[in-house]
Formats: C-alpha cells, structure tokens, sequence
C-alpha cells in the first residue's frame, strides 16, 4: 500500500521524531527537530521540504508544522516497527532496555518487510501465550480454595505487612497451600514450609501465586 | 574459689518450647520483671554448672529481629547492648525452616550463638532425620539437640553453653550467607561509608550495620548516620527495588530462606513421607466449618464456668475466714468499747486484705483456664475462629476472651489482655472491659430490679442491662481505634502452632507468676485505696450527744451521714440530683468503689435496715417508697457504666504501666456512666412523668 512512497531512512527518522514531538508536545518547530536528531537547523528544512512533496506533512516557513492523515499513517507504521523490534530485544532476547533501544534504532530502516512481519507476527504470539499462562494460573491468595496450592509471584502489601511475612516465609517461590477457612468465612489457615498460618482475606488478597 | 558468673540470653519463636526449656534449666530460681520502660516481661533465673553461675535471660519469643514489634526491639536491644556471653536459640525442629530464619539474624550479629534443636524425639517419630554435624558446618554454630519437657539434653546444653563462653569470639561471621552480587555490591558500597563511623561499628560490627541499612531498619536508620551513608543507603534501596522489583528487606529475607533451604535440603532427610500430623487430623475437627464454634462456645463456658463456679466456694471460705477473723480480733477488746485501732484493724485492715484476695481464686482458676488454652495451643485457633467479629470493631481475634471473662470480674479479665502483642488493641480492650457488666454488679441489678418491675420484665431487665454494656463496650472500642488508639489495624498474621499436651509445670509456673503479680503489685494498691476508704466512711465521728436516743441502726445511719464520704455524698447532690440521685445513692456510691457490692450494704445502712444484701425485701420496699422505677433504672444504668472498683484502677495502672490510663479510664467511664444516665432520666421523666 505504501510502496510508491519509500522513504529513505534519514526521512523515516525526521517523520518518526515530528510524530513524537506532536504527540507530545502538540506542535513542533524545525528547531525542536533539529534539537532532537542532534544536527544542523540547515539540514532539517531540507528533510522538512522533502517530507512535504511527499504530502506527509504540512510544512511552510515561520508556521507550525502540523502532519497529514497519510504522514501520521506512515508515522505510527514506522513507530511500531521500532516498538516490535525493541520488545523483541528486551523480551524474547533479554537485552537491557537502553541497548535494545539503540539496537532498534539502528536495524528499524534496513529490516527487510518480510522479515519484519514475521517477526511481528512471532513477538505477538509469544505475548498472548504469556497472557494465556498468566490469566490461567495467576490467583491471589484470597481466591483459592481449601486444598488448592499455590507458588509465591509477588505482593502487593504496603508498608510493614510484606516484610512480616516475608519473614513468616511467604516470599517469592514459596510453596503456599490452603488449608481451611474459618467458620465465619475469615480469616484463613495456611501451610507454608510446613507450619500453619492463618491471616486475613485483606492481606491474602494482595499475595498473587501462580496455582500448581 | 568463687563461681564464675556469665549471662547467657535465651532466644526463640514463640511456642518453640522457649519457657519449658527455661524452666528446666533454671528450676525455681527465676525472677520476673520488667525490661525497663515496656510492659513486655524480662525473666531471669540462675543455674550452677561446673564452676560456672549462669545466669540466663529469657527474651521473648520472636519470629525475626526486625523492628516489627516492641518484643523484637525488647529481644534485640538486649543482645545488643548487654552483651551476652552466649546466646542459645531454641529452635523448634520439628518446624525447622522458619525457625532457624531467626538463627540467620542471631548469626548476623556475631554473637556467640547455640542452637538447642528442641523437641527432637518428634521430629524422629515423623521419620525426619537430621545430620546435625553438617548442619552444625553450614550454619557455623554448635547444635545441641535436647527435648525440653522431659529434661533431655540439657547436660549436653550446658556443657556447650561453658565451651562457648569460654571459646574465641567469633570474628565477622555475618557472611556465612551470600546474598548474591546484587545485593552484595550494594552492601560492599554501604559498608565503606559506614566503617568511618567509628563508633557504631565498634558497638554493632560493620556487615551488620550495613545489612540492617540495606534493609531499612528504622531504629538502626535513627542512629545518627552521616548523610552520606542515609544517601548511598537511599540510591541502594532505589537500584535493588529497580533491579528485582521488591524493597530490599523483602529480597534479604528471601534470601535468607534460601540459604536455610538449601542448608536443610543438605543435612534433613525426610524417610517418611508426613502429610497429615496428629494435630492436622485435630483441627479437622476443632476447627471445623460447623463443628468448631459449637467446640469454641462449649470450650469458653467451661474457662467461666471454672473461673468463678469452682472459685464460689473459695471465696466464700476467704469471706468466711475473714469474719471469723474479725471476730476473734474484737473479741481482743472488752465487748461494748470502741477503739480506733480496733475499727483499723477490723474493719480497714482484715477488710482491705479480704479485699485483694478474695480475688484470688478467680485468678488463679482463670489463669489455669489460660495457660491450658495457650500451651495446648488452642488460644490461637480461639482467635482464629472470632477474628471475623472482633475485627469489625477494630480488635484483634484473642480480644474475644479477655472480654469474655470481664462477664465474671473485670480483674483477671485485664489481666488477661495480656495474651494481645499489639499495644493498640491490648489497650482498647483494657479500656473496655469494665463495660462487661461483671459479677459483682449483678447484686445490685439483683436488688433493684426485683424491687421495681414486675417479675414478668425481671429477665428482660437483665438482659437489658448486659445489652447496653456490650453495645457500649462495641462503640468505645470502635471510638478508642479512631481517636486515642488510631492507627493502621495490626494484620493479623499469626501461627497456628501444633496441639501439644501441655506440662503440669508449665502451667502451674504460669498461673503462679499471674496470681503472685496481681497480689504484689496490684494488691497493695487495693490494699491502701480500700483502708482509705474505710477512713472516709468511718470518719469523723459525731458527737456521743448526737447519738443519744437512737437505736443501733439508726446510729449506723448518723455515723455514715456524718463522715467524709456521706459529707461528699450530701456535697455532691446538686451534681448527681439531675441523674434522679440523692445524697444517700450519692454516699452508697461514693461506697461501692471499693466493690460494687458494697453499694447495697451502704444502701442498707443509709435507710437504717442494718445487714443488707442482695435479697433483702426490707430494703426492696424502703426503695419502692423513696424512688421510682425510672430511678431505679438509673442506678443500675450508673453502676454499669462507671468505673468498677478501685481494684480495676489498681490493675489498669499495673497492666499499662502508667496512672494516666487508669485515671483515663476512670473518669472517663465515670463522665460517660453521667451524661448517658444524665440523658436517660431527663429524657425518661418526660415521658414518665
């Protein structure tokens, strides 16, 4: 669909960095630009002329320079491509975040498309796999039944409490079983590491376990 | 050659056999005080070994050395400041993991530690192994095991105990756990700032310092570190929280169990595998979805039943002695004189005492009835069961019994608050308690109700009367949580410990060390209240002239009238009239602060009827004559409300270790017990008539 209007890679930077600046800021100067990509005022009205002819933004000296319906099309294409490449890094690869964001920067231009959608196409899967895992076994603590039994994710108490019972032995990985509810329907009666404890649904229900 | 003296500090979980172990090292040589400025109990007790005297220390039981709570500051503090020759942690082994998570911390320390592996012949019945030389190794410290409630090992204990005061100090042993490079940078980066701070380190060591930084320790962060270290403490805590997505405390403290499970993994072998203990089976029944309230509500009226069905007949042999005491005491002087000394002896003295121990019985039976409950390990599923109600006014499940109790006597009921750790709840419940309308304001609801209604309404009455203390007791407490005692409700995590037969000696100890606390401390008070008391009634005296041509009951009358405490009642009339009092309720009232009961004796004197109680008809119709039945509402409303006796301020300023609670507490019912009747009759005589 957009295969008239390859732009080269310098052009899909200065589309990229006006997109930005707008949805931050609103509008955007060809000084804010210049600030932005590190170079020189001079260069940018000539990308900025070029980006116009393509009918991607409406530029004129002295005004605002806002974008068109295909500019911002073409904008957030090139955006997600940089998103998936990064996700791909930090997520699937591990990298740190700062590297995964030069490394995206660097590869998002010259990335063939086919490529490009597959590897879309394998980051989405492994998100909704993700998602499927975590809405299947993620529980709290509050919801599970007598006899259900639980490995420790994380908690999401403030102050003191995390730190009490972390020093119970409710902390990451712990194996958590429920044993019983209290007549009354609180509190509740656990065994971790092999004691019994019983505490609140208040504070189980900020204990999130991945059920086993 | 004298013995050489080394302290030796006793730490542990509670329900680890901590105060079993400590009665069987130090038998009945102990003492029982106060760790200066909390009310948390220090007790101390001496034990002669080969050339040695030891003088152990029992600190209270603690699952961690945090900040958490007052008894781990108490615990920590001690080892800490006073340094102790040796310290021996007994350790629960048949509940290894999260009791040797304590041990990680005593580690930290650098004090010369010993485990007592406690309780070990249960851990062999399970089929549970443990190789306690390799444990030894890996925690670096020697292990003893021992079996406290059959005196097992406690040779052994002691032996180890010498060596190691005698042993080398150890060195920075803190780094027995590696807590990853993470975590071990940051406190490599802490500790380089910390170690200027000479004076610190000197005192507490410089991993220790570090760690408890790192963890944001609050009493450790207020000791006045540079602001250089609070700030490379400060970016630590950020790049950790960043890093692993938790504050550091958390991280440590996993950690710690992380290095426990891999040190139990290596030295515990499991040949059985034990799914279902004997306790397990237990609470399948006790604390059963329709079983376990039934089992609870049973279980409570039997502590009632025992504390004050059993204590009756003792505290009628006390009230018989006392007045055959009396007597035989009068009987010292010619009959038909009086004498002051007399009167004190008699009447001030024999009656005080009387007093302070016809208590007794109920003390002592209830703090069986507790100490059974606690050891057995039942209080805790007690609480479990009620936290639900308890809750929703802002207390804490083990509330419930304390309160309960407060039905028989608000005494050992304040005294059993001591079962709460949180001083918030502890002291709201304390506060409240006397609103349970206890035993002794039953004689006067038993005298007036009878007197006023028709027999029809006499249930009806009663229940009344113990419905508007419990509702009150229900407002005061959610009122007390919201104002004077706010703060966050304490999370209730809390162990249930397995059912264990309690020792004959463990609760005899117990409920000795109760009994002998409300006679020494409390009893005195009482003691010195009640003789002032008797002053106040008994003097001054009228003139002979005055007495002249009245007969024996009469004169009674004239001498209370005449009297400090009948000048205060006639005083105060302007103040109570509006209440539907007048100076003679005003003088019984003034009366029965040294017992509620005392009240209908005033009653009886004031309208010359000489020996009253409870049942006297007499006295029901001079009521009926003088007061309406609104009246007589009144006067029980007022004796519900207000403060119970002298005792009760006695035991309030015992128990929170201050008299601006137990004044607090007095008139601050008393004001309440004023203006509720004070809006009662006004509003009732408008209806009434």
């Amino acid at each position: 669909m957009v295969k008239s209007m390859q732009l080269s890679a310098s052009l899909e930077d200065y589309l990229e960095t006006i997109f930005v600046v707008v949805s931050e800021k609103g509008g955007v100067r060809a000084k804010d630009i210049a600030v932005r990509l590190g170079v020189k005022a001079g260069s940018v009205t000539g990308a900025l002329q070029a980006l116009s002819q393509k009918k991607l933004i409406n530029y004129a000296p002295y005004e605002a320079i806002t974008m068109t319906t295909e500019g911002l099309k073409k904008a957030r294409q090139i955006k997600r491509r940089h998103e998936v490449l990064k996700e791909f890094f930090i997520d699937v690869l591990g990298v740190e975040e700062e590297i995964a964001e030069k490394g995206a920067c660097k590869l998002e231009h010259d990335i063939p498309k086919v490529i490009f959608e597959r590897l879309t196409e394998f980051v989405e899967s492994i998100k909704k796999d993700r998602i499927m895992t975590h809405s299947k076994n993620e529980v709290t603590l509050a919801e599970m039944k007598p006899k259900q039994k639980g490995t420790v994710l994380k908690m999401n108490h403030r102050g003191t409490v995390t730190k009490r019972l972390a020093d119970m032995g409710i902390g990451s990985g712990a194996l958590i079983e429920v044993e019983r509810v209290a007549p009354l329907g609180d509190p509740i009666d656990i065994k971790v590491r092999g004691y019994h404890l019983s505490l609140r649904k208040e504070e189980a229900a900020a204990i999130i376990l991945s059920a086993v | 050659m004298k013995n050489k003296q080394i302290t030796v500090a006793l730490a542990g979980n509670p329900n680890s056999g901590k105060t079993t172990m400590f009665n069987a090292l130090t038998g009945a040589r102990q003492h029982i005080g106060n760790y200066p400025g909390v009310t948390v109990e220090k007790k101390e007790g001496l034990r002669n070994y080969q050339g040695y005297e030891i003088n152990f220390v029992d600190l209270p039981g603690t699952y961690s050395l945090t900040a958490y709570s007052i008894e781990e500051i108490v615990a920590r503090n001690f080892i800490l400041d006073k340094h102790p020759d040796v310290v021996v942690h007994v350790v629960d082994s048949s509940n290894l993991e999260r009791n040797l998570y304590l041990a990680t911390q005593l580690i930290e320390m650098g004090t010369k530690l010993v485990l007592a592996f406690n309780m070990s012949d249960v851990v062999k019945q399970r089929g549970c192994e443990i190789d306690y030389a390799k444990l030894s190794k890996l925690v670096h410290c020697p292990i003893v095991p021992t079996v406290g409630n059959k005196a097992k090992g406690l040779d052994e204990l002691l032996e180890v105990i010498v060596a190691a005061a005698d042993g080398p100090a150890l060195s920075e042993s803190g780094s027995i756990i590696h807590y990853g490079s993470e975590i071990e940078q940051e406190l490599e980066q802490i500790a380089a700032l910390v170690n200027q701070e000479h004076q610190l380190v000197k005192k507490y060591g410089t991993r220790w310092l570090a760690l408890k930084l790192l963890e944001q320790d609050k009493e450790v962060l207020d000791k006045g570190h540079t602001d250089e270290v609070i700030q490379a403490v400060a970016q630590s805590v950020e790049r950790i929280g960043k890093h692993f997505g938790d504050e550091p405390e958390i991280v440590v403290a996993d950690k710690r169990y992380g290095f426990i499970s891999g040190a139990c993994e290596e030295a515990v072998k499991n040949s059985v595998e034990n799914r279902h203990t004997a306790s397990d089976l237990a609470d399948k029944i006790i604390l059963n979805r329709v079983l376990g309230l039934p089992i609870f509500a049973v279980l409570m009226y039997a502590v009632f039943k025992l504390t004050f069905w059993l204590g009756g007949p003792p505290m009628d042999w006390i009230e018989i002695g006392k007045v055959w005491l009396a007597e035989v005491v009068t009987g010292f002087w010619p009959a038909g004189t009086e004498s002051v000394l007399q009167s004190l002896i008699v009447d001030g003295i024999i009656g005080g005492v009387g007093g302070v121990i016809i208590f007794l019985p109920n003390i002592i039976l209830l703090f069986l009835a507790i100490a059974i409950l606690e050891d057995s390990g039942y209080m805790a599923r007690a609480a479990f069961l009620m936290d639900r109600i308890m809750h929703k006014i802002g207390l804490h499940g083990k509330s419930f019994i304390p309160m309960l109790i407060g039905f028989g006597c608000s005494i050992p009921a304040m005294m059993g608050t001591r079962i709460l750790e949180n001083r918030r709840s502890r002291f709201t419940t304390l506060m409240v308690i006397p609103l349970m309308s206890c035993g002794a304001r039953l004689t006067i609801y038993a005298l007036i109700i009878p007197a006023f209604f028709a027999a029809k309404w006499h249930g009806l009455m009663m229940w009344l009367i113990y419905m508007i203390g419990v509702v009150l007791a229900i407002m005061c407490a959610k009122l007390l949580r919201s104002t004077l005692f706010k703060g966050e409700t304490v999370p209730f995590v809390m162990e249930l410990p397995p059912y264990r037969v309690p020792t004959l000696r463990g609760i005899l100890t117990h409920m000795w060390e109760r009994s002998w606390l409300y006679l020494k401390k409390a009893g005195t008070v009482i003691l010195i209240i009640s003789i002032l008391l008797w002053a106040a009634t008994t003097y001054p005296k009228p003139n002979e002239s005055a007495l002249t041509g009245l007969d024996a009951r009469q004169v009674q009358e004239a001498e209370l009238n005449y009297s400090v405490a009948g000048r205060i009642g006639s005083a105060m009339e302007p103040a109570i009239r509006p209440l539907g009092f007048d100076r003679r309720i005003g003088t019984a009232l003034i009366g029965a602060l040294a017992a509620k009961e005392v009240f209908v004796a005033q009653m009886g004197i004031v309208y010359s009827i000489g020996e009253a109680d409870e049942d006297s008809d007499s006295l029901r119709a001079k009521l009926k004559e003088n007061y309406s039945p609104l009246q007589g509402f009144c006067i029980m409303l007022f004796c519900l409300i207000s403060a119970p006796c002298v005792a009760t301020v006695a035991v309030c300023k015992r128990e929170t270790g201050s008299w601006g609670w137990a004044f607090f507490q007095f008139f601050g019912l008393t004001a309440l017990a004023y203006v509720i009747t004070l809006a009662v009759y006004q509003i009732g005589s408008l209806f009434v008539g």
